[in-house]
Formats: structure tokens, C-alpha cells, sequence
């Protein structure tokens, strides 16, 4: 049933927390468009905070990779990240202590490489850890990271960090020139109050574009894994490992994968937010990164995507709603009131809510094999309802 | 240590002299013995008779101090429990495994070995080959539990059934693997008679059709009346084995569960 | 400095880090959860303190070189950390329905809600107790040994309070149902020991001794709301060195934690002047053993420890 098609039915299909999140999702949407419309919020900022919820989206598709699909509890996701980040950052900025210069295409793939080996140095020792340890342990290993990249200056600038990172698109064809073409356009929506959009309001559009891809990208890759034979025997590791082990399966190495396909994820997150901040510091890998992640997979549901998603938006209404907050009413330094906040959801969430606003709700089988078999059925109760704090041990 | 042991010539499972210590107590103290193709073999003793962890040896789960563990022939001795798997071995657990947020459909599907949609490269790769594997299976899973006749919780989730169904469901799934020998930890524990029986006709009806079983009960009548061979382990070691009429008749065992072992 | 004078450092902040592991390893085995606010719980007990001598003062005499409204200031702040803990404990933890696995990520939360509301209060920089700073013990000086009054004073009350908890684990009827609890908290609850009231009070030492720790790393360093989660990790490297569960073990991985960080720079001297090769070898170990990564040197023990020996270093081997 599409919603196009019929509306009224798509909606009467959904559970009481996706109208919810719905109604939620469409007020706050019509509040930020209003907001534009009126010129309070600057579409070129708008376009930033849509990034950076794009980039936050994505280290939640990561981590719910690693702990919604398999219970991993991995507390280096800020490492992950950052290795995205230097990774990029060192291969493309012109004041990078080693290479520098490159295609950012060139800082993708190097990204993405570093980030494979550290995940398989990180995970060779922990992944065989009981759940609990592996918290510890990745925690630990991810402040090693930080550690290095802070005082290895000949490799990283230490904590004066890496300035004069290029846009995503330098050296591409067309696109590395599209802001500066582009003609500077004037809204005139209320009068009086002018919107303009110039360059710089191009250059983000074309980040949101970037995001947009990468998040779509790795929501189709992670729709079809957590689908498959494959994602079925991650969820069993997550709720009983033994089983899974006397069933004949590698638990291992699935742990493995899932903790790469994750990591993976995180550094993609890294390597968007280099070209969209422009500079990257150590201070990227505050363990603070790795519990906004962990705040929006909880929040959103873990082992659900879109939950993840929505999570992602949560997380940047936080950060950025708590600086406006500053600006405009309270006197109170954005920072605590950011930690307070996220204190409270995950209380919060862990006593009202433990399985998450949008838990995964629906038998997951591969598509195909069920439609041939025309049993499209959906259990009456959503299926995860019980419980989502963790499996059992 | 081990007599009684009965001569096998086609053995599925053989174990010889194996042993395992927890802080210098002997769990399983030089157990030896062989489970004949085509049997149902029941494993029975004491409280405290070290059966579970024999269990645990055997599959893999425990590494033992001492002895070895052959299946089909090959040793397995100190392999993962997923590498014993494959050998052909399979096992269930005496408290049914619950598997949160899946239908007893979903969770059935975890049976089935080497399924081509476990490999991550091929769902992008290949993703027919996942197709149509994942369809056979779930026309396998289907067709099990209707043999099971509970086909009608296909589409339930598989923590809201009852523990005598989760047994039946694990049996199922265990089935979904085609083990060459299924160790059935306590089938029948904490189910319903009715139940039991419905169990104890499936291990009938699959050993039948060329499984062999080796199964950990409490419920003497139950075993006496499915098993033949019987082994009977007191303090981890076998002894003695026998028909169930030999075991039942047998002093030493007797004294073993009258005694608590001496 | 000479090797005595790190081993004299060493023993000062090992004293700090003995004092929150006790606390965490209790609790890691009875609350049956790795608590992750655990060190924020020291950041609450060094706040208090400072907050209560600013509002006694010195009342009159001092104690090496510590004037008692200092003394007084630490009970205050031991005791609000315990309050605290219970109250967490009773308010968020206990109506939890969720398995260890939750109550961890629960106390992530709690741990920033903890320092949100110190750094909404206190602001986020440095700070000090109002106590003149002390020159190190003149006589000590010719051994190489720069230790002051107060460090004297920071070992001599942890040895006290240490003390304290050996009576009471092994004399009192409630510490030996702690110790048995924490060696196996199923056989503790068949066996009819009232597991709640035990738990309680576990919350009560384990915090209170964080809170000490707290003030001490507050005399020793500096304040600031990120104190104690810094040290976290520190300490739960102690904890796995000591293996979980297991009070003496605590004591043993805190002091060698503790050391290990403090000597990190004496390490690096023996390094410098040991002929290690091949030469590549001896760079890296240079670049690796300085003070700039003793915190990393302990995390990688911590790593290792439970990758071979998950029980503690002490403990039965791995099963």
C-alpha cells in the first residue's frame, strides 16, 4: 500500500508511536519552514543543521549496525569517526603534516581503509570479550585513539588540528565550481526581509546533496542486510550467542562484519563532516560523539533504521536547540545543558521506553522469498515490543 | 572405567577417555563411550554426574583437559562449537533459547547450514541465489512444523509461546540443520504430558527416517521407553551401559541414584 | 627525580585510585553492572567538599598541613556521594526493568546528569580547594622524594579508610554477607541473605569511597567537572587488573594501576638507557612510554588482562 494512493489507510497502518513521530516530525517541519519563510533561520544554516543531522543519521546507521543488529557494545564510535575525519582531512588539506593535497575521493578511500584496520585492531582482541567487557575495552582503546592523534604532531598537527580542508567536490568536474557559478538568487518572501541565497548557500547545498547520498546509500545497504539470512543470524548472536555457536554459525566472524560494516559507517560520518566543518581538532574524538550516537540508536530503537534516523534529527535539535536556547533566553552554557539532556533521554528511555520510539516492528525475511510465497503477513503485536534494553545473558 | 561400554562398528559420535576439572574437581573423569549410527542413545545419571557438561565437551563448548571427541570419523577434539556443527553434530539446550523480536518462523530459519544469504558479499552480488535458497528454506520450515503440527505459531513471535512449544520449535529448527546426530539436552523438562508425547513421537518418527539422537533425560519413563542403548554416567565417568532393561536392572545403578554415588 | 621519589608519587595517587575501584568492583559484582558514573560520583564528593570548606573555613587548627574544616569537608563530601548513590539508586535503578546490559547504559546517563548539573553550577574550568599549597617534606629532599604534607595526609586517611573496610568485610556480620555476594550473588540470595539491604549498603561504601577518592584527587590535582570521568577508565583498569568482584583484588590493581601511571616517566628513563634493539624498536618504545600516554599504557593492560586473564590477575584462571 503506498501513501500516495491511499492516505487515509497508510496512516490507519501505522502503530500509535509512528503517528506520533509523524505528527511530530510534520510540526516541526512546518515550524522550520516557517521559520525560513520568515526569514528567522538562514536557509544556508538550515542546510548546515540538515547536514549535520545527515552526518549524525549516519553514525547511527553505524552503531545500529554494530548494536542493533548484533548487540555489540561498542564505545569507540568518536574513534571510528574521527579516523574519518584525520583520515580525509590529512590526505586533502593543503596544511596536512603528510600527504595533503589529494582528490577528497583519494581521502574517501584512504578514510575508509584506515578506518578498516583499526576496526580489525580494535576487534581482533575485544570482539571474543563478554558484552559488558567490550564496553570497557572499546571505551578504553577508542581514548588510545584520541591519545594519539593528540600527540603524534608529526602525523596529525596535535591539538592545533588540520585547517584548509577543500570541499567535498575540488577537482571535480562541474560540481567544484557550481557555487561560484551559480547565480546569487533574492527571496523576497515578507517584505522587508530579504532572503539571499549566495554562494556559500550552493556550497551546503551540494553538502546535503553529499549526505544525502551517503546516508541513502548505506540505508539501502543496511535495509538489505538486516533482511537477510545474514542479518537473521546477527540478531540471533545478539539475543543468544550459544545459540547461534550450536547451530553451526561463526559467531566470530559475524561479529566481525558487523563490527567492520559499522565502523565503516561511522568513518563515512568522519569523512562528511571533515568537508562540511573544514577543519578537524582532537577534540572530534571527545567520547561525547560516541554517546550522541548511542543516545539516537537507543532513542530511535535500536536494531531499527529509520528509528536511527530519526535519532539523528533528535541529536542536532539538541545540539543546535540548546545554542539557540543560549542565545535567545536562558544564560546557561550550552555545553552542560547538552550533557544534561542527554543524560535525561537516556534515563528516560531506558525506564519508559527500553525497546525505543520506533522498534523494529516487522517479521524480517528476505522480501522476495516471502511475496513468492504470497504470505505477506504481519504478526497482530509488534514483535519486538517486549523488551530492547539487551539481550539476554 | 569404561566397561560395559557395547562395541560399535559404525559409530556417529565416539568418545574416548575424556576429561574436564573445574578448580581440581573432576566433571568428567575418563568417560568413554559411542553412540552407534541409527540409535537412540540415552544418557542418564544422577544429579551432578557431570551429563552437561559431557554435553558441553562434546559439542564444543568446553575445551577438554584430556581424551577426544570424534564425529563421523573425524576428531573434533578442542574444535569451535560452529566447526562441530559442521562436522554434523548438533545440540539443544535443556532451558529453550529464546530469540527476542523474531517470529517462530524467522527463528526456525536460523537452522539451516551454510545458507548462501549468509554471506554478506552475496546479497548484493548474487542476491537470486539468496532468493532462492531463502525460499526453500522457508518452504522447509513450513513443511517442519507441520510436521510438528504447529504450524498454525508460524507467524507468532517466538517469545510469546509456551515452553513445551519452544522445545518442540527448537527441535524443529535443530532438524532445519540436517544433523548426522542431534544432542537433546532434557526434551522434555518443564513440558506438559501431552506435549512430551507429541516430542517423543517426532524423536521417533525423525530417528526413523535416519537421525540419530542422543538424548539427556531426568524423566526415567520417557527414556526407558525412546532410548536403547542406554549410558549411564555417575560422577563423569560411564558406568555402564546397556538396554533399558539391563540398566534398569542393573545394582550399581541403582546404588549410583540411591547413594548419590559412594 | 629518583626511582623513590616516583614510587613516593606513585603510592599518593595509587591511594586515590584504590579508593574508587573498592567502590566499583562492589558494586560491579552485587548491583550486577559495570557503573559508568562511578567516577562522576567522585567528581560529586571533591564538589561537596569544596562547597563545605568554603562555608566552614579552617575552623581553628590543622592536621599535616589540612585545617579541620578540610577534615570535615571530606566526611560531608563522602557522605553526599553515598546519599546521592542510594538515591540513584532507589529513584532510577531499582524500578529498571532491564538486564545488566541497560543498567549500564542507564549509568551513562546518570554519569552525565551528574556532571551537567556540577558544570551548570561550578562552570566547566579549574578550580581549587582555598589551602595554601605546601613545599615538599625538606628532610625527604636529599632522597629525591618531593612529596608534601598534604600527599602524607592523602595516603595516611586512604590507609584508614581501607582499614576500615578489611574490619568491616572481615568482622562484621554485614560485610561478611557483602563478601558473599559479591562471590556469588545467586548462592547469596537462595541462601536467604536479604540481598536489598546488602546492595544498599554496598552503594553506600562503594560511593563513599569514591567520595573520598573525589576530595583527595581534588587536593592532589586540581577540580574540574570532568575529574572523575576522566579517571574512570583508570579505574575500571584497576578493577579488571584486580578481578571483579573481589574487594583485596581492588585494592592490589588500584595500587598497581596507580603506580604504573606514575612511573611511566621513570619507565621511560630505563627504556632511554637500555641498549634495545633493532633501533627502530628502541624509537618506537621511546615514543611510546612517556608520560603523555600513561593512560593509554594502562588501558592496553586493562585490554590484555582481560583478554587472558578475564578473573583479574589474581583470580581462577579462564573458563
Amino acid at each position: 500500500m503506498s501513501f500516495l494512493d491511499d492516505p487515509k489507510g497508510a496512516f490507519a497502518d501505522l502503530t500509535r508511536p509512528e503517528r506520533w513521530v509523524l505528527g511530530v516530525s510534520v510540526a516541526f517541519m512546518l515550524f522550520l519552514l516557517g521559520a525560513l519563510l520568515t526569514g528567522a533561520l538562514g536557509p544556508t544554516y538550515f542546510l548546515f543543521l540538515v547536514g549535520l543531522a545527515g552526518m549524525y543519521a549516519l553514525l547511527s546507521f553505524g552503531l545500529n549496525a554494530q548494536w542493533g543488529f548484533t548487540g555489540l557494545i561498542n564505545f569507540s564510535v568518536a574513534a571510528f569517526f574521527g579516523i574519518g575525519a584525520y583520515g580525509s582531512a590529512l590526505m586533502t588539506a593543503e596544511s596536512s603534516p603528510i600527504a595533503g593535497g589529494f582528490n577528497p575521493l583519494v581521502g574517501l578511500v584512504v578514510a575508509l581503509v584506515v578506518a578498516l584496520v583499526l576496526a580489525l585492531l580494535i576487534g581482533i582482541p575485544t570482539l571474543r570479550l563478554r558484552a559488558d567487557y567490550l564496553a570497557i575495552a572499546s571505551l578504553g582503546l577508542a581514548e588510545v585513539v584520541r591519545l594519539v592523534v593528540l600527540n603524534e604532531r608529526w602525523l596529525t598537527n596535535g591539538s592545533a588540528g588540520v585547517r584548509g580542508i577543500p570541499s567535498f567536490f575540488q577537482g571535480w568536474p562541474v560540481l567544484s565550481t557550481f557555487p561560484e557559478t551559480m547565480p546569487g538568487l533574492r527571496l523576497v518572501v515578507i517584505p522587508g526581509s530579504p532572503i539571499i541565497l549566495g554562494t556559500s548557500f550552493w556550497q551546503s547545498l551540494l553538502n546535503v546533496l553529499l549526505v544525502l547520498t551517503f546516508a541513502g546509500v548505506t540505508f539501502f545497504v543496511l535495509r538489505r542486510a538486516h533482511q537477510s539470512p545474514w542479518g537473521r543470524v546477527l540478531r540471533t548472536i545478539r539475543s543468544d550467542e550459544d545459540l547461534a555457536r550450536a547451530l553451526g554459525k561463526n559467531t566470530y566472524s559475524f561479529k566481525m562484519q558487523s563490527f567492520i560494516l559499522g565502523s565503516l559507517i561511522m568513518a563515512l560520518a568522519g569523512v562528511f563532516y571533515t568537508h562540511l566543518n573544514l577543519y578537524v581538532g582532537p577534540g572530534d574524538l571527545d567520547p561525547i560523539t560516541t554517546f550522541y550516537a548511542w543516545v539516537a540508536v537507543i532513542l530511535g530503537g535500536s536494531g531499527s533504521n529509520r528509528g536511527a534516523l530519526f535519532g539523528g534529527i533528535v541529536i542536532v535539535t539538541i545540539r543546535e536547540g540548546t545554542r539557540f536556547l543560549n542565545d535567545v533566553a536562558l544564560p546557561i552554557d550550552p555545553a552542560p545543558m547538552r550533557l544534561l539532556l542527554i543524560g535525561v533521554v537516556i534515563v528516560a528511555v531506558m525506564r519508559y521506553r527500553p525497546q525505543g520510539i520506533l522498534p523494529p516492528q516487522r517479521e524480517l525475511i528476505w522480501p522476495s522469498a516471502v511475496d513468492d510465497r504470497g504470505t505477506p503477513e504481519t504478526p497482530d503485536s509488534g514483535v519486538r515490543e517486549q523488551k530492547g534494553g539487551g539481550g539476554d545473558e | 572405567m569404561s566397561e560395559g561400554a557395547l562395541p560399535k562398528e559404525d559409530a556417529v559420535l565416539r568418545v574416548d577417555d575424556l576429561q574436564k576439572s573445574f578448580g581440581g574437581l573432576a566433571a568428567t573423569d575418563h568417560a568413554t563411550f559411542a553412540v552407534e549410527r541409527g540409535t537412540i542413545t540415552g544418557l542418564i545419571g544422577p544429579n551432578g554426574a557431570g551429563k552437561s557438561t559431557l554435553f558441553n565437551l562434546i559439542s564444543g563448548f568446553y575445551e577438554p583437559d584430556g581424551g577426544t571427541v570424534e564425529v563421523n570419523g573425524t576428531d573434533v577434539t578442542g574444535m569451535e562449537p560452529y566447526e562441530v556443527a559442521e562436522h554434523g553434530l548438533i545440540r539443544t539446550f535443556q532451558t529453550p533459547r529464546k530469540l527476542e523480536g523474531m517470529t517462530v518462523r524467522e527463528a526456525m530459519l536460523v537452522g539451516p547450514r551454510n545458507q548462501p544469504g549468509e554471506s554478506f558479499i552475496k546479497l548484493f552480488a548474487t542476491p537470486g541465489s539468496v532468493s532462492e535458497s531463502e525460499s526453500a528454506n522457508l518452504a522447509d520450515a513450513e513443511r517442519i512444523l507441520e510436521d510438528f503440527e504447529i504450524d498454525h505459531l508460524a507467524t507468532q513471535p517466538a517469545t510469546d509461546i509456551s515452553g513445551g512449544q519452544m522445545k518442540l520449535v527448537e527441535l524443529a529448527r535443530a532438524m532445519l540443520a540436517e544433523p548426522e546426530v542431534l544432542l537433546l539436552d532434557e526434551p522434555v523438562a518443564g513440558v506438559n504430558p501431552t506435549l512430551a508425547k507429541k516430542l517423543k513421537e517426532q524423536i521417533r518418527r525423525l530417528n526413523e527416517q535416519g537421525t540419530t539422537f542422543l538424548l539427556i533425560e531426568h524423566d526415567m519413563e520417557f527414556v526407558m521407553d525412546l532410548a536403547d542403548p542406554i549410558v549411564v554416567l555417575d560422577q563423569g565417568h560411564v558406568l555402564t551401559e546397556g538396554t533399558p532393561e539391563g540398566v534398569r536392572n542393573d545394582d550399581r545403578v541403582i546404588d549410583a541414584y540411591l547413594g548419590g554415588g559412594t | 627525580m629518583t626511582v623513590l621519589g616516583y614510587l613516593a608519587n606513585g603510592l599518593v595517587f595509587s591511594s586515590i585510585i584504590v579508593l574508587g575501584s573498592i567502590g566499583l568492583s562492589l558494586v560491579y559484582s552485587i548491583a550486577d553492572f559495570a557503573n559508568f558514573a562511578h567516577g562522576d560520583t567522585m567528581t560529586i564528593g571533591a564538589y561537596t567538599a569544596l562547597v563545605t570548606f568554603g562555608a566552614v573555613g579552617g575552623l581553628g587548627g590543622a592536621v599535616l598541613g589540612l585545617p579541620y574544616g578540610f577534615f570535615l569537608a571530606l566526611v560531608v563530601g563522602i557522605a553526599v556521594a553515598a546519599i546521592v548513590a542510594v538515591g540513584t539508586e532507589k529513584l532510577i535503578y531499582e524500578p529498571l526493568d532491564v538486564d545488566s546490559i541497560g543498567l549500564l547504559i542507564t549509568s551513562i546517563g546518570i554519569a552525565f546528569i551528574y556532571r551537567a548539573v556540577i558544570q551548570i553550577r561550578f562552570g566547566s574550568d579549574f578550580t581549587r580547594f582555598g589551602i595554601q599549597s605546601l613545599r615538599p617534606i625538606e628532610t625527604l629532599l636529599p632522597y629525591g622524594v618531593r612529596v608534601t604534607l598534604h600527599d602524607v595526609a592523602i595516603v595516611a586517611s586512604a590507609v584508614v579508610l581501607v582499614a576500615g573496610l578489611h574490619v568491616l568485610l572481615q568482622y562484621t556480620d554485614l560485610g561478611r554477607k557483602m563478601r558473599a555476594m559479591a562471590d556469588n550473588p545467586d548462592l547469596a540470595r537462595v541462601s536467604g541473605i536479604r540481598t536489598k539491604r546488602v546492595k544498599l549498603w554496598t552503594w553506600v561504601i562503594g560511593a563513599g569511597l569514591a567520595g573520598a577518592g573525589g576530595v583527595f584527587l581534588g587536593l592532589f590535582n586540581q577540580l574540574s567537572p570532568r575529574m572523575g570521568f576522566n579517571l574512570l577508565l583508570v579505574i575500571f583498569a584497576a578493577v579488571i587488573l584486580g578481578g571483579i568482584g573481589s574487594v583485596y583484588g581492588a585494592m592490589a590493581g588500584g595500587f598497581l594501576i596507580g603506580m604504573i601511571t606514575q612511573l611511566t616517566p621513570f619507565f621511560s628513563n630505563v627504556v632511554e638507557a637500555l641498549p634495545i634493539g633493532p633501533g627502530w624498536l628502541a624509537t618506537l618504545l621511546e615514543n611510546l612510554i612517556t608520560i603523555e600516554y600513561a593512560n593509554a599504557i594502562a588501558f592496553v593492560i586493562m585490554v590484555v588482562v582481560l583478554l587472558i586473564r578475564p578473573n583479574g590477575i589474581a583470580g581462577e584462571g579462564a573458563t
